[in-house]
């Protein structure tokens, strides 16, 4: 059945081939403006794929899901909606930039993002930059960085839409969001929540999840407001997580986990003269409770206060040559029952450069230094280049520079926190191939990344564990993107994504592959439309994933596959209503040993969109 | 490098004594090679990964012929658990402390057939002693992170159910029997404690104030010797490990000695008139009857678990705690290495079976 069903994944994945957007898309909507335009500008010879809303909301129970099924990083979830922490390229949970609206948003204390606390849905647009971005977003974005942006217009929106959700193990979902936009103002508010009993069995094991409860509650703002010479925008969004912590398939589950962030970003920009100048400011906050026994009051817990002030300008001559400065100050104040009471200043200048030689070539220089801090930041940089060779082939290279500072529990946990800690620093090059034959697109990527001072946590004298700088890596591997998209008549449609990575990521000491980084994984989604009916077909192939450092024991390759189907009727107010079956064939799967994800299940949804 | 040549080692003694096919897979056991019984051996309890996973236990025949992986899995279909913390015995029976599963599994040491349970009234079981009388005694912390819910279960090895629990000081552990009295060792749990319970039948009789973080002891005729860490550096108040000596005939401390401000040693063990343990990466051996801290090292290296018996010295190292670890056997005449067989993840509990 295993290598049935990979085989089937790999037959579709060779024949046909999907919308695979490039964030070129975006570039032909200019009215359509994003709070993060680095991104676009001075990421030319990265790879950067854009999520649409169709692709999203097949997989919108979380962000884990979403970029598990769109992408090919690996998520190492414990349990279906628990912590959930990525592996980008093979790197570890920490090298994984998450960024909201520009904004570098990885926890101070464990400096990852839990993708199972963020809403997919929350967003304009989620989109996935590989490789190392350590230049413009900071600590942190070494495999690549997940950005989440809300973007704004002042053309004529008058938009409003409500989504309901019900699902296997007594799951609700909800989303209501409106965007209105009149005279100079846009303005974007929105709530979306989701809460499951999550009991589903472990298939084959005659065992139940019971001790998986999840709530999440996520609401946003978004304002705009056009100013003579500029714009003001302001981003804020609260998320909300409630969850008591699954069991494993021979523990039983009895802590839960508590937490709560707010972000905060007004920027102020201004064009003057040739300059376009940008003031921010942001703030966020984020807060846990861990509770080790979900029974009882008593918890640990933690908060963080971040203050970001930003000045950025920026000069576009001759229509080819675009220089961004950028000077950033960052304070963070953060408190917890582990860790003390600390703060830490940074103060970071960035230049950016993309230069467009001809319609067919250009480049681009990226250098930061940072200041003020507690430890030798380096010198960080990175530089790339994209040539179009012909209509249908480009080729894209980029080589870089980046780090991940220590996090406040790596620095001050107690016990063992280490205050001597430096950096992990990474050094990786790409190189990239863009096909686009008609309505069939692909992308081919290569990368060799090389690690060292990596942070681990070892045993050490007495019993107590410590982190030190000690662990050193190479990863390197190669990635397939294709997307297809073709018409029959007028009514008729079929669309096609899909993924394929190879990861090699080596223990330099032990020459062995790391845990929890498989070889290969694959996932693909076919679609089809007939007027305003739309099916899909998708398909994840996840190969087997080493679970110990000498490679001796493993969680095992898996194959599932998910079905849904949606009809619009034809009324005003739009209705759309559907249904999705997951997990198709009941496959017992983890992506953590001894933490199986859900059996087979079903959820129906209604959406309006008035 | 040193850990490189380790592995090709271990990798080469992993082939040759054919348990290299027992690497766990959920889907598709192996058969692993299945001695008649496992007597006459080395027992070792793996913990196994911390979060994830289950312990097993290794088998090592005293001729070193035969090595067994996963010996309970094999011979039951089944897994033990979450953290197979320790085992105890009684008569034909091992039990095997699995503390985060919270249970005990029994089965027959020399077969490891499986003959019970005890699933019901465990919390966060840490050792189990057998102390005929058709008792048996389990350490349990309770929830760690209440200091007051710490107590001794009393089991009826009869039927294997707990009769009683008796309330101790907080963070009990390892225990030893003398005379009709079973001594209990307060390490602390998540903190340090300095006391040892004595319990006679199924009540709290006395407690004796000894050296903080009482790890381990060993009883020779009728003195006990507690091997104390002392609180270590990041608790801010940190104290000498120390050794300390107890006269069982009074329940008095005779003697202590100190170790270094910054010295926190671990893992007592005694081979005729000598002690062993561990501390800061070495193995010492100390002479009972000139104690004389901290002794002559004999071994480096770090060591998760140590016993000396007839002249051997048996240390188990856990390596990173996310792989398998590895059994060491030294000559204790030499200080020499004999021995070297892969064990399974986080090796914490030596045994023997005669």
């Amino acid at each position: 059945m295993k290598q049935l069903s990979f085989h089937i994944i790999f037959v579709i994945f060779l024949c046909t081939a999907s919308a695979y957007a490039q964030l070129d898309s975006i570039q032909r909507l200019p009215e359509v403006m994003l709070t993060d335009s680095k991104l676009i500008h001075f990421s030319k010879g990265f790879k950067l794929e854009k999520l649409n809303d169709s692709i999203i909301e097949k997989n919108a129970a979380s962000l884990t899901e979403t970029l598990r099924y769109n992408s090919s990083i690996y998520f190492k979830e414990n349990g279906f909606g628990m912590v959930s922490s990525p592996s980008f390229r093979g790197t570890n949970a920490a090298q994984t930039a998450v960024i909201w609206n520009g904004v570098n948003i990885n926890s101070v204390f464990t400096g990852q993002t839990d993708f199972n606390t963020i809403s997919p849905l929350n967003y304009n647009e989620i989109a996935i930059r590989s490789g190392g971005g350590g230049v413009q977003f900071g600590s942190g974005a070494v495999g690549g960085s997940v950005h989440l942006n809300n973007s704004y217009s002042f053309k004529k929106i008058d938009s409003t839409k409500i989504g309901l959700c019900f699902g296997s193990f007594s799951t609700l979902g909800g989303n209501a969001s409106t965007t209105q936009t009149w005279g100079d103002h846009y303005l974007n508010v929105g709530l979306d929540f989701i809460s499951s009993e999550n009991d589903y069995e472990y298939v084959g094991k005659n065992k139940t999840n019971n001790h998986g409860q999840f709530l999440r509650f996520a609401a946003k703002v978004n304002e705009a407001r056009k100013l003579k010479r500029g714009v003001a925008t302001w981003n804020s969004e609260y998320t909300y997580n409630d969850r008591n912590f699954s069991g494993s398939l021979n523990t039983i589950g009895k802590d839960a986990y508590n937490d709560i962030a707010t972000r905060n970003l007004w920027q102020l920009q201004q064009n003057a003269g040739i300059f376009n100048t940008k003031v921010s400011v942001a703030h966020l906050f984020e807060q846990y409770k861990y509770f080790p026994n979900s029974e009882k009051p008593l918890y640990t817990g933690g908060k963080a206060n971040t203050f970001i002030g930003t000045f950025q300008s920026e000069v576009f001559l001759y229509r080819k040559l675009r220089i961004h400065g950028k000077v950033e100050y960052t304070f963070v104040d953060a408190e917890g029952d582990n860790v003390g009471n600390h703060s830490r200043k940074t103060l970071a200048a960035v230049f950016l450069l993309n230069h467009k030689i001809s319609e067919k070539f250009n480049y681009g220089i990226n250098l930061r230094k940072e200041f003020l801090n507690d430890f030798d930041n380096p010198f960080l940089f990175s530089a790339d280049a994209k040539w179009n060779v012909s209509k249908n082939y480009a080729l894209r290279l980029n080589g870089s520079k980046n780090y991940r500072v220590p996090t406040f529990n790596d620095l001050y946990w107690y016990a063992g926190g280490n205050v001597d800690l430096q950096p992990e620093t990474s050094y990786q090059v790409e190189l990239g191939q863009e096909f686009s034959i008609g309505n069939l697109k692909a992308d081919v990527a290569a990368y060799y990344i090389s690690s060292e001072d990596l942070i681990k946590w070892i045993p050490g004298n007495g019993g107590i564990w410590q982190p030190e700088n000690i662990h050193s890596t190479r990863n390197y591997g190669v990635e397939a993107v294709l997307g297809y998209f073709v018409k029959f008549g007028n009514l008729q449609s079929l669309d096609f994504n899909a993924n394929y990575s190879y990861t090699k990521a080596e223990d330099l000491q032990k020459e062995k592959q790391l845990i929890y980084v498989p070889f290969h994984k694959a996932a693909g989604t076919l679609e089809y439309n007939f007027n305003s009916f739309s099916a899909y077909f998708q398909g994840l192939f996840n190969g087997e994933a080493f679970t110990t450092t000498d490679n001796s024991d493993r969680v095992e390759t898996y194959t599932i596959f998910n079905l849904g189907a949606e009809y619009r009727l034809p009324c005003i107010p739009k209705i759309t209503f559907g249904g999705r079956l997951k997990n198709v064939f009941n496959v017992y799967y983890e992506n953590v040993a001894y933490r199986p994800m859900p059996s087979r299940n079903i959820e129906i949804f209604l959406n309006f969109n008035i | 490098m040193k850990s490189m040549k380790t592995m090709k080692k271990l990798f080469f003694l992993s082939l040759t004594t054919l348990f290299f096919i027992s690497c766990s897979d959920d889907n598709d056991i192996q058969p692993d090679y299945v001695p008649d019984a496992f007597e006459k051996g080395i027992l070792i309890t793996n913990e196994g990964p911390f979060n994830n996973g289950s312990g097993t236990i290794t088998y090592i025949s005293e001729d070193y012929s035969t090595v067994a992986q996963n010996i309970y899995r094999t011979v039951n279909g089944v897994e033990l658990g979450n953290i197979v913390q320790s085992m105890g015995f009684q008569d034909d029976n091992a039990y095997i402390v699995v503390s985060n599963s919270k249970k005990i599994m029994i089965a027959n040491r020399y077969t490891f057939k499986s003959v019970d349970s005890i699933t019901t009234g465990l919390v966060n079981p840490r050792y189990f002693l057998g102390a005929g009388g058709n008792k048996g005694y389990v350490t349990d912390w309770g929830d760690p992170n209440d200091n007051a819910d710490d107590y001794l279960a009393v089991v009826d090895i009869r039927n294997n159910t707990i009769l009683t629990t008796i309330p101790v000081a907080f963070g009990p552990e390892r225990m030893v029997p003398y005379n009709n009295k079973i001594y209990v060792a307060h390490q602390g749990a998540y903190g340090q404690n300095n006391l040892i319970s004595v319990i006679n039948g199924t009540a709290l009789e006395s407690t004796i104030t000894v050296g903080d973080a009482s790890n381990s002891m060993v009883v020779s005729g009728n003195v006990l010797y507690v091997l104390c860490g002392g609180k270590p550096s990041y608790t801010g108040t940190e104290t000498a490990g120390s050794l300390v000596k107890i006269d069982l005939s009074t329940g008095l401390v005779s003697e202590t000695n100190t170790f270094g401000t910054t010295q926190h040693p671990s893992s007592l063990t005694m081979d005729g008139e000598n002690l062993f343990y561990n501390l800061d990466g070495k193995i010492y051996k100390v002479n009972t009857t000139s104690i004389s801290l901290p002794g002559t090292a004999i071994v480096d290296g770090f060591f998760y678990a140590l016993e000396a018996k007839d002249g051997k010295l048996y240390a188990t190292d856990a390596g990173d705690f996310a792989s398998k670890g590895s059994l060491k056997i030294y000559d204790l005449s030499t200080n020499q290495e004999i021995q070297d067989f892969q064990t399974g993840i986080v090796p914490g509990g030596i045994y023997f079976n005669e």
